[in-house]
């Protein structure tokens, strides 16, 4: 019996790397139906719920006081999915990770690339970029989406070039353009905001190995921790609640920046971005140590 | 070929693997006997540098497995067959493991070809049966058209023609000049499979020889005879100096004798012969003998270990 009647290409140049690497893990991710219901999760909830919620606003606008109004703010209610998108793209950031394990398959993917980190970082490429392009495309729509709403229920733009802030004296509810101060940077960093989320999952699914395990400490991360703060005295808690990622999430999304609203208790939008990149790369970063130190 | 030198590995306080040494040599099948939880798969795991050696080293043609360049050119491995995520198709989980090593994708249809299940190459592998995931880790193992191959527990969940097909394969591997590594807790398999043979039992290196020479070493011929005449014959051969038990049903086990020499003597004297067998079931005992020190879990009652019809 012959076993090969296909010359494989030599094996004298050249190693199996990097680029190996990310092209394998895409088509794991593609090909496994979960990766596409969560990412259609995270397009139809991201536009549905902010479709909604900026209907719901719009219809409270005529009831609303002036320091209401002022922090009426467009953008955010245009980004509402991402309170559910967040806990979608951790599952498949674990999830990638941990069903390897659970399944076993973690041994044949570290047989077939030995050097362990390129497996974590083609892992965590391959699901950066796919979270990526999902989230921004979702999140520029869901913007469009929301002014189109907000302009059916008779908002009107502000005039070119204003400031969002300007608002406060705004008579009507106010739709905002993209070309808006602020408002192309809120909807972008929606997207980066969740992809830096999906690759800390990534680095948690490597560290615990076990899906439930690393799933209940992400959602401990964004939701139980906060709570946890609040119960702190309000002396603690404040000057803690703003390095929280889920508030540095906010940070990165909210325009409206009164003073007696957010500023102080939250970062500003791009000091946020960079703390929770660096919150990603340390989760990640134990991870890898995790991964590089055990048996697979 | 894959030498292992002095490899050890500890789970904590418990020795998984202690002190192993051995050689496996290309174009011939090894065995690499032992009970279940004797340190099989701990000991293929360190091959392919997914767990750490406690001490001691194991390579590949010379070379550390972490130092492969192309790994799944070199070595194909099947370790568990169900290790594949349930919701991937045959065919993809197949080409995930192709690209990662630049192996065309044409390669991924050949192998599933060769392994009997290109008509379910677009099933979700969680459908499979546990014979059809062993054939797709085979397929797997075959993928880089390696020179070395391992395979643990390879014919477990395979029905009779299943296990004929593997112990064929293996055999054409071999024969092709590669290196074939196979695990088993089955003593009667490795022996029609295997031409060498490594046995472990607690971690420890209990031989490392030649089935021909394991059997040889380890067994006492035995032949068992029926003659109407049995209490007549069993003088007459121990006058040749054999030794004789008896079994009821007029039968002989007879020891220390060929059975040419038995039919011989028994002609002789003129005793008719009914049967004149040759035993050689034996070789089942003999692994269960030598390795019943280093079981860690014993059955409650004797157990059958001729799990496979051969």
């Amino acid at each position: 019996m012959t076993t090969v009647t296909l010359p494989l290409p030599p094996t004298g140049t050249g190693r199996a790397g990097i680029r190996h690497a990310i092209r394998s893990e895409w088509t794991k991710l593609r090909s496994v139906r979960s990766t596409w219901i969560a990412l259609a999760v995270v397009v139809v909830a991201g536009i549905g719920l902010s479709a909604l919620v900026s209907s719901i606003e719009a219809g409270r606008w005529a009831g609303l006081g002036p320091a209401d109004r002022a922090q009426f703010d467009p953008v955010r209610f245009s980004q509402t999915g991402v309170f559910i998108s967040q806990f979608v793209v951790g599952v498949i950031g674990a999830l990638i990770v941990t069903s390897e394990y659970s399944t076993g398959s973690i041994r044949t993917t570290l047989a077939s690339m030995p050097r362990r980190t390129t497996v974590l970082a083609a892992k965590g490429i391959v699901i950066a970029a796919a979270v990526f392009v999902v989230t921004e495309v979702t999140a520029f729509i869901s913007f469009f989406v929301s002014q189109a709403v907000l302009t059916a229920h008779g908002g009107k733009s502000l005039p070119a070039g204003s400031s969002i802030v300007t608002q406060v004296r705004s008579p009507v509810i106010p739709v905002v353009t993209i070309t808006d101060s602020g408002a192309f940077r809120a909807v972008f960093l929606c997207g980066v905001y969740l992809t830096l989320l999906t690759l800390m999952a990534v680095g948690i699914g490597f560290a615990l190995r076990h899906t439930a395990g690393a799933i209940s400490l992400y959602v401990g991360l964004l939701l139980v921790i906060p709570l946890v703060i609040q119960i702190l005295p309000s002396s603690i808690s404040g000057s803690i609640e703003k390095f929280l990622p889920s508030n540095l999430g906010l940070a990165m999304v909210v325009v409206t920046t009164r003073k007696t609203d957010f500023a102080g208790v939250l970062l500003t939008p791009w000091a946020a971005t960079g703390l929770l990149a660096l919150y990603a790369a340390g989760v990640v970063v134990l991870g890898a140590w995790a991964l590089l130190r055990r048996d697979a | 070929m894959i030498e292992a030198a002095g490899l050890s590995k500890n789970y904590g306080r418990t020795r998984a693997v202690d002190g192993l040494s051995f050689e496996v040599r290309s174009g011939v099948v090894t065995g690499f006997l032992g009970p279940n939880g004797s340190g099989k798969s701990t000991t293929m795991r360190m091959v392919l540098g997914l767990d750490r050696p406690t001490a001691g080293t194991v390579t590949v043609d010379g070379r550390h497995y972490h130092d492969l360049k192309w790994p799944l050119r070199e070595v194909g491995a099947l370790l568990e067959a169900n290790a594949i995520h349930p919701g991937r198709s045959a065919r993809n989980h197949l080409l995930s493991l192709a690209q990662s090593n630049a192996i065309p994708g044409a390669r991924v249809d050949e192998v599933l070809g060769l392994v009997g299940l290109e008509a379910v190459a677009g099933r979700k592998a969680g459908k499979f049966s546990l014979g059809m995931s062993q054939r797709l880790g085979i397929a797997s193992a075959l993928l880089g058209d390696p020179g070395v191959l391992l395979f643990d527990e390879p014919v477990n969940g395979l029905d009779p023609e299943g296990i004929l097909w593997v112990r064929t394969l293996l055999q054409s591997l071999a024969a092709e000049g590669r290196t074939v590594f196979v695990s088993s807790h089955l003593m009667s398999e490795m022996a029609l499979t295997a031409t060498d043979l490594v046995v472990i039992g607690r971690g420890r290196l209990i031989a490392d020889t030649t089935v021909d020479d394991f059997i040889s070493s380890n067994t006492e011929a035995t032949v068992l005879v029926r003659s109407p005449e049995v209490d007549r014959l069993a003088g007459v051969l121990t006058s040749i100096g054999a030794s004789v038990a008896r079994r009821g049903n007029g039968s002989l086990l007879v020891t220390k004798a060929f059975p040419s020499v038995i039919g011989d003597a028994a002609h002789t004297a003129g005793i008719a012969l009914h049967e004149l067998t040759p035993q050689q079931a034996s070789l089942e005992q003999v692994f269960m003998d030598l390795t019943s020190d280093a079981v860690d879990y014993h059955g409650g009652a004797p157990r059958t270990t001729d799990e496979v019809p051969s």
